[in-house]
């Protein structure tokens, strides 16, 4: 295994590509109690047009990722939870737009739930039968999430911004889409995306990497897979302006919801390049529309805002966005008023003093993460499939100078790209 | 020399009237410190309690600006900074939370750790005043943040659904209120009675403090003693909390809002609470019924009869309620309801596998031994000893655990009373 350490950090990280074509990471924390491993496929929601290996391209109904993460934890034996309970681990899993990934924390018998980690996800077992009953549990998921007010401002906002690309597309899918699942679909997105060589192993805690960089190595050596293949994603080709300025939808809340997205212009980068530009973004949101900054406490006083409001930026190499927002009692004013302000901004520029602060700020917020494995395997592995390191993160922030930063914001915040998505109550409350 | 890997081993005395706990360790690159204010869950301290966290955030008298104040934070590299209000059984508690990066990773000159108990210190010490009170543009401003943090509950459904089921059985007492208090109460507050509350909070209700980090012991206990110079009388007591409450009868409620699914919560009183010798069966049962994905709700509403997608029972364990939840259809509620009350009765008859009793005792053993990993966990776990007046050391509790026998998840599970059922369901149908 190589090394890598990370000395301003204090960490040191194992690697290793195994012959499948499994990329396997270890990082030791002195002093933890539990260890988290998390197993991961580049394979999501957005996945749903791609080539299969007899050369037919298909496209699957939307949410069957996250379809299949569920139906790969029931075997014939019975239920994986079962398993991990008797060891005393904590599983679970999640899909996002673009990875599914399962995990486990435990604090006991590390060998026997790993074991246990890399054996259910290689080792799919669906039935006609089982698939059927994953619908009742999977629809009451997906009417959850249309409960959310929060997740429908977001997704509806991505909904505005994104004419073409599936990240427009809920990750569960609809009840309808789902009904069109079978056990024949999860085989081929299975066999498509499960290979060894699309997928990462990250495991940190309390453990010595060399016997467990053993077992993993005998675990896979043991499994037959193909050559490693050439996954084939088909994405449509998306237009660089938003697919709608508005998006409107009443709900059950108390006060107006309201997000403001900004489509990025500058896509296609990877590695450095991508999380430089990630790190400018962030940094640009924190002062123009962080809890210290001017606009913030000027929106707050006039109670526009209230403690929800927040701001990020979402880093992917082709579909990059910034969204700022929160609760509010009246969304149109606070559209017209960050407008005002956003365009006063383009023209004065950005103080030395908040640019300064705000790196602190993000230096100080990034050493805290680290405080979390969770965080380090999920962040690490998210990274990882852009081409990018989370421990480059500390010298690209330090890199990062205020012309970045105006630059950044010239080249970002353009209102052709600016989509709003609003959630209100149905019923007024006065 | 850094604590045990095994045990939560905060180290106490006492400072200026307070009781200042401190757990030395290397593990985590930051430092935590929390300050804990407890009062008794009322009406009449409720609001004030929730709406001085908001107002004390503010400002202090070294920035009376709110924007300098924030700025300050990060100049701290990012300090993160709140002030905040929970309930834990009948007892409110304003809590302070900071925490700084610690400075051997960082290559600054601020010696950010007693920066980091300076600022947290004046904000109890040298609050921001106007005509000695608190002033009346932060005050009249949050109370509007409160209205509105008190109204935007009903948009998670979850904790709507929850807060609902609880007014519902625990109507009259004052578990019943909701941590951020009531709208009616909200105008009656101004700066100044709003800060004869703070000072008579400050020194007479019970303070602890928490410091876990990579922190030298004596160093921070006199950073303490500096920015925390309290004038205190002693800590009064405060009432306990009502556990035991005669159940007559199950009562049924159905609220009907716009919403697509149904959210379905059993209120159930278990009267065993954190301090008793059954606490740790109780965890057990809690365990069995429904804690875990291998537990009977999640393996027979879920896995078998496919109604849900989440049923789970949680416990609060200083008010000894255990709650049953679900996200159901609502043409499944009565099946879904007989299902549940079904696994309840399993568990009172001890039909309890041995392997059921086995993965829950080592889930349980998991979950307690993975709250070593965090700083925030392990002030909670403490906390939660100071509260109850009984303070179990890890490895006590987990010993405990293991020798939980049927017979004792019997006995536990005969004393548990179901209270409410609520359901909260969608406009459509018809009226029931």
């Amino acid at each position: 295994m190589d090394t890598i350490s990370f000395e301003q950090v204090n960490e040191t990280l194992y690697h290793e590509t195994l012959p499948n074509g499994l990329q396997v990471y270890l990082l030791p924390k002195a002093g933890f109690a539990k260890t988290y491993a998390v197993f991961t496929t580049r394979y999501g929601s957005i996945d749903s047009h791609f080539r299969l290996k007899t050369g037919e391209v298909i496209h699957v109904p939307d949410g069957i990722a996250h379809f299949l993460e569920h139906k790969m934890f029931e075997k014939e034996r019975g239920d994986v939870f079962q398993d991990f309970s008797k060891y005393g681990a904590s599983a679970n899993a999640f899909t996002s737009f673009n990875r599914t990934a399962y995990l486990f924390s435990c604090t006991s018998h590390l060998e026997e739930n790993l074991s246990l980690l890399l054996d259910f996800v290689q080792e799919p077992y669906f039935t006609d039968q089982s698939v059927e009953k994953e619908k009742g549990i999977i629809g009451q998921e997906i009417t959850m999430y249309d409960d959310n007010p929060d997740w429908k401002v977001y997704m509806n906002l991505l909904k505005a911004m994104y004419r073409e690309h599936p990240v427009k597309i809920e990750i569960a899918g609809t009840i309808d889409s789902i009904a069109e699942i079978t056990k024949e679909t999860l085989y081929q997105c299975y066999e498509t995306f499960y290979h060894p060589g699309n997928m990462v192993l990250f495991v940190v805690g309390s453990f010595d990497p060399e016997p467990i960089g053993k077992l993993i190595r005998e675990n896979q050596q043991k499994k037959q897979f193909g050559p490693v293949p050439q996954i084939e994603r088909i994405y449509p080709e998306e237009p660089k302006p938003v697919a709608k300025p508005l998006i409107e939808e009443k709900l059950a809340v108390g006060l107006a919801k309201i997000l403001i997205g900004f489509k990025e212009t500058q896509t296609g980068l990877q590695g450095e390049a991508l999380l430089k530009q990630e790190y400018t973004s962030k940094l640009l949101l924190d002062i123009l529309f962080g809890s210290s900054s001017a606009l913030y406490q000027k929106l707050y006083d006039q109670g526009l805002i209230t403690e929800t409001f927040d701001s990020d930026y979402s880093a992917e190499s082709d579909y990059s966005y910034s969204i700022l927002g929160g609760d509010t009692p009246d969304p149109e004013k606070l559209v017209e008023t960050i407008k005002t302000e956003l365009t006063q901004y383009l023209q004065a520029g950005i103080s030395e003093e908040d640019f300064e602060r705000s790196k602190r700020r993000r230096i100080g917020l990034f050493l805290r993460s680290l405080n979390s494995v969770e965080f380090i395997a999920n962040q690490f592995t998210s990274y990882r499939f852009n081409g990018t390191d989370l421990f480059a993160v500390l010298p690209v922030l330090e890199s990062i100078t205020r012309a970045d930063v105006e630059q950044r914001m010239k080249e970002h915040f353009r209102f052709e790209q600016m989509a709003v998505s609003i959630v209100r109550s149905a019923t007024p409350q006065e | 020399m850094a604590a045990s890997a095994q045990e939560i081993a905060f180290e106490t005395t006492e400072r200026n009237g307070m009781n200042v706990h401190i757990l030395s360790t290397e593990k985590f690159k930051t430092t935590t410190i929390v300050v804990m204010i407890e009062q008794a869950l009322s009406e009449e301290h409720v609001t004030k309690t929730a709406l001085l966290s908001l107002v004390m955030k503010r400002a202090t008298a070294r920035f009376p600006d709110t924007k300098q104040l924030r700025e300050y934070l990060n100049f701290l590299y990012g300090a993160i900074f709140d002030v905040d209000v929970f309930k834990k059984g009948e007892r409110q508690i304003l809590q302070l939370y900071m925490e700084v990066p610690n400075e051997k990773y960082l290559s600054a000159e601020t010696p950010l750790l007693e920066e980091a108990v300076r600022f947290l210190g004046e904000m109890l010490t040298r609050p921001y005043l106007e005509n000695n009170a608190f002033a009346e543009k932060y005050v009249t401003a949050e109370k509007e943040s409160l209205r509105k943090r008190i109204e935007s509950l009903i948009d998670d459904k979850m904790r709507y659904a929850n807060q609902r089921v609880t007014e519902e059985m625990c109507k009259g007492e004052p578990y019943a209120l909701l941590a951020n208090g009531r709208i009616e109460d909200i105008a009656g507050i101004t700066g100044a009675n709003l800060y004869a509350y703070f000072q008579e909070l400050i020194r007479e209700n019970p303070i602890n403090i928490f410091v876990v980090g990579d922190v030298d012991k004596g160093q921070i206990s006199e950073y303490i003693a500096t920015h925390f110079a309290l004038q205190r009388s002693r800590a009064k007591a405060l009432p306990a909390t009502q556990v035991n409450k005669a159940v007559a009868e199950v009562r049924e409620v159905i609220e009907r809002l716009e919403v697509n699914q149904g959210k379905l919560n059993i209120g159930c009183r278990t009267s065993i609470t954190y301090r008793d010798d059954d606490y740790p069966a109780l965890l057990v049962f809690n365990g069995v019924l429904g804690g875990f994905p291998h537990s009977k709700l999640f393996m027979n509403v879920r896995e078998k009869a496919s109604l849900a997608y989440y049923a789970v029972s949680r416990l609060e364990s200083h008010k000894g309620i255990l709650m049953m939840m679900s996200g159901i259809d609502v043409t499944n509620y009565e099946k879904a309801v007989s299902i549940i009350k079904e696994q309840v009765e399993l568990v009172r008859n001890g039909e309890i596998s041995e392997s059921e009793m086995n993965q829950t005792k080592a889930t349980l053993a998991n979950q307690y031994r993975e709250l070593l990993d965090n700083p925030r966990s392990t002030i909670d776990f403490a906390y939660n000893g100071v509260l109850s007046g009984r303070e179990r050391k890890l490895q006590e509790l987990l010993r405990e655990i293991e020798q939980v026998t049927v017979a004792d998840v019997k006995r536990v599970a005969a004393k548990l009373q179901m209270d409410t059922i609520y359901l909260l369901r969608d406009n459509k149908g018809e009226a029931k």
